[in-house]
């Protein structure tokens, strides 16, 4: 406990850094901008700003990436709540609520709500990200290749077949991450595989390059198909963000409930802040003591039903990057792009990480409680310039977002034949999302694929090829299970009336 | 002709299935002590993809993907915007490195938006620059990535 408090300490000496301190609030702001703004999420922003860690150091390129992870989660309300429009599926939850009140004249608290409660989760879910990360650290270092190929394996399944609306789709998502992973030297035996003689290929197919194809491209080249003029939803006027005496009553429970929810959900690998959102939402409006309020009833709007979800999905982030850290297991397409991130530092997330990057770790753990505070300070008094951004036309957002993309695809490899594959790659993209395949799961599948490969190796290796390994070992064991009980997930709710959908 | 989609990408995902199972079978490899070498995960994607490829042509044969739903998206509409998207790619891929990252940015950001139906072609062509030379200065000067330049650092 002493132990871990000094290294908070240390991490803080770390993250206060002008430098550091810097990187963090440009990681929140632009995490803030891209939650706000549709059509762009974290993990396309996460994959474009990767050529920055050629130069930046390692502590301030990862603060500033996890800044973006995090401040996207926060930036998320405020499109749901005055337009209607969820910038991320996890904020779907909010939308229903918040744009009620915003309707109803009641933008300003729902706003207030929706920042305070992703300050009060984001902020105990760091605190509990730094009480439970060192020992779950400590119990991954008993794990061994079984251990982990198992809990891979567990983590790809979870995110396949939790995010989107078909597991079959899913599945075929996740197969073909698999495939691309497997382009490339092999990486036990050296055995190059699938490069088709074409030497750029031995290093394997760029993931940046797939995630900036599928996320920008795919996106641009599906909004200007199907959707070229945009919705115009109206804007619901911003008002005070004064929360009344009762509004502060109402919110306390919800934003509790909502952590308490929202951060185990995030730190199992379970894929995404969708469910716990909605896990939240009802609750609070099983519990709630106004019920005639929610939009449902054609109520005004309730504001736990904001306060609760935004809670929730805080938490979440915040809880996805306890198996991120000490396991080195991404449960989203962000998380996925951030262990890229490191590795482009040689770094390996994982259970060594606390003990061979301590500093680096700590400072970033540290330094999530001060965007934290910046995030709060970023969205309550500054919200109304945040709005503004909503006002830029959608045909120069596009264009924008095609740009940036460009740098970050053609400034790894500088190779024009990059951004050719890149467009073939986004128009892929497209054929996905019109017939509803999710994407994140390729991009996991691409990460996690080569990953699991060499564990399953190693761990085949030390039982002397026993299959039954997987099996034998208790932790092993309840991983597999696991991995089978979550394939019925899906069914259970779809029979409870939730439709999933994709996040990031 | 949804349905035709439907089919096509299902023989897709079994065509690329074909080609790992391929692939995996002419790789040698020593299976060592794991009793499996470089070329055993590579048949286990295939005969996934080829499960899941199988799979996904019996949804489209009987009745469609399930749990999709059409109503639920937009009917394609603008061929011409996605072409002009398209165009902006590729031109930026054929010039970045003859005419610098600048020019060839701008000319993207031009296109892009001539896409989504702006008309206002030389306005966003200055706001295209306006945006992208900070960028490619933050990028080159300071962050030393290295981009297509066409004079020096500044250009």
């Amino acid at each position: 406990m002493i132990d871990t408090w000094n290294l908070l300490l240390g991490g803080f000496a770390t993250a206060l850094q002008p430098m550091n301190l810097m990187w963090a609030f440009i990681g929140c702001a632009l995490g803030t901008a891209i939650g706000v703004l549709p059509g762009i999420g974290p993990a396309l922003t996460v994959a474009m700003l990767l050529p920055v860690t050629a130069k930046v150091d390692p502590a301030g390129a990862l603060i500033m990436l996890c800044g973006v992870y995090y401040g996207a989660a926060y930036g998320g309300s405020t499109t749901s709540i005055l337009m209607n429009t969820p910038g991320e599926s996890s904020s779907i939850m909010t939308a229903l609520e918040g744009n009620t009140m915003a309707k109803n004249g009641r933008a300003g608290p729902a706003l207030a709500t929706a920042a305070i409660g992703s300050f009060i989760a984001g902020t105990i879910g760091v605190i509990l990200l730094t009480l439970f990360a060192p020992l779950v650290a400590d119990l991954a270092l008993k794990f061994g290749p079984a251990e982990f190929f198992s809990l891979m394996v567990l983590a790809f399944v979870t995110v396949s077949s939790v995010l989107g609306a078909s597991m079959l789709r899913g599945m075929v998502s996740l197969a073909m991450g698999l495939a691309i992973g497997l382009v490339g030297m092999d990486s036990i035996a050296g055995i190059p595989r699938y490069t088709a003689g074409v030497p750029e290929l031995i290093d394997g197919i760029e993931f940046v390059l797939v995630a900036v194809g599928l996320f920008a491209v795919g996106e641009a080249l599906y909004s200007v198909l199907y959707d070229p003029k945009g919705e115009n939803a109206k804007r619901n006027k911003l008002t005070s963000i004064m929360m009344t005496k009762e509004d502060w009553k109402r919110s306390w429970p919800a934003w509790l409930r909502g952590t308490a929810i929202g951060f185990p959900f995030g730190s199992v690998p379970a894929g995404g802040a969708e469910i716990p959102t909605f896990l939240s939402y009802s609750a609070e409006r099983k519990l709630s003591k106004y019920p005639k309020e929610f939009s449902g009833e054609g109520g005004k709007g309730a504001i736990e039903g904001v306060a609760g979800p935004e809670a929730a999905n805080n938490a979440t982030a915040a809880g996805a990057l306890v198996p991120l850290l000490t396991l080195g297991i991404p449960t989203s397409a962000t998380a996925a792009i951030l262990i890229a991130a490191f590795q482009n530092y040689n770094i390996q997330p994982g259970p060594l990480l606390f003990q061979t990057s301590g500093p680096l770790v700590w400072g970033l753990i540290a330094s999530l409680y001060i965007g934290n505070v910046m995030l709060l300070v970023l969205n309550l008094p500054l919200v109304g310039l945040w709005a503004r951004l909503l006002t830029i036309p959608k045909p120069q957002l596009y264009a924008g977002i095609l740009v940036f993309a460009t740098i970050g695809v053609y400034g790894m490899r500088q190779s024009a034949f990059d951004l050719v594959l890149m467009y073939v790659v986004g128009v892929i993209g497209v054929v996905m999302r019109r017939f509803d395949f999710p994407v994140a799961p390729v991009i996991v599948g691409m990460i996690l694929g080569p990953m699991s490969e060499k564990q399953l190796r190693n761990a085949l290796s030390i039982a002397q090829g026993d299959w039954l390994i997987f099996f034998k070992q208790p932790i092993a064991c309840t991983f597999m299970v696991a991995t089978i009980a979550v394939m019925f997930v899906p069914i259970i709710l779809r029979k409870r009336g939730v439709r999933l959908a994709e996040d990031d | 002709m949804q349905k035709r989609w439907q089919i096509g990408i299902a023989l897709f995902v079994l065509m690329l299935a074909t080609v790992f199972a391929v692939g995996a079978s002419q790789l040698q490899s020593d299976a060592g002590y794991a009793g499996i070498g470089a070329a055993f995960v590579p048949a286990v994607v295939s005969i996934f993809l080829g499960l899941v490829g199988a799979l996904l042509m019996w949804q489209a044969l009987s009745g469609g993907y399930r749990n999709f739903s059409d109503a639920l998206i937009g009917v394609a509409s603008d061929n011409r915007g996605a072409l002009w998207v398209t165009a902006g790619i590729l031109l930026m891929a054929a010039l970045i490195t003859k005419v610098g990252f600048v020019l060839g940015a701008t000319l993207l950001f031009t296109c892009v938006a001539r896409g989504f139906g702006s008309k206002t072609w030389l306005r966003d062509a200055i706001t295209g620059a306006a945006l992208v030379l900070p960028v490619f200065w933050l990028f080159t000067l300071v962050l030393d990535v290295n981009l297509p330049r066409l004079f020096n650092d500044w250009l």
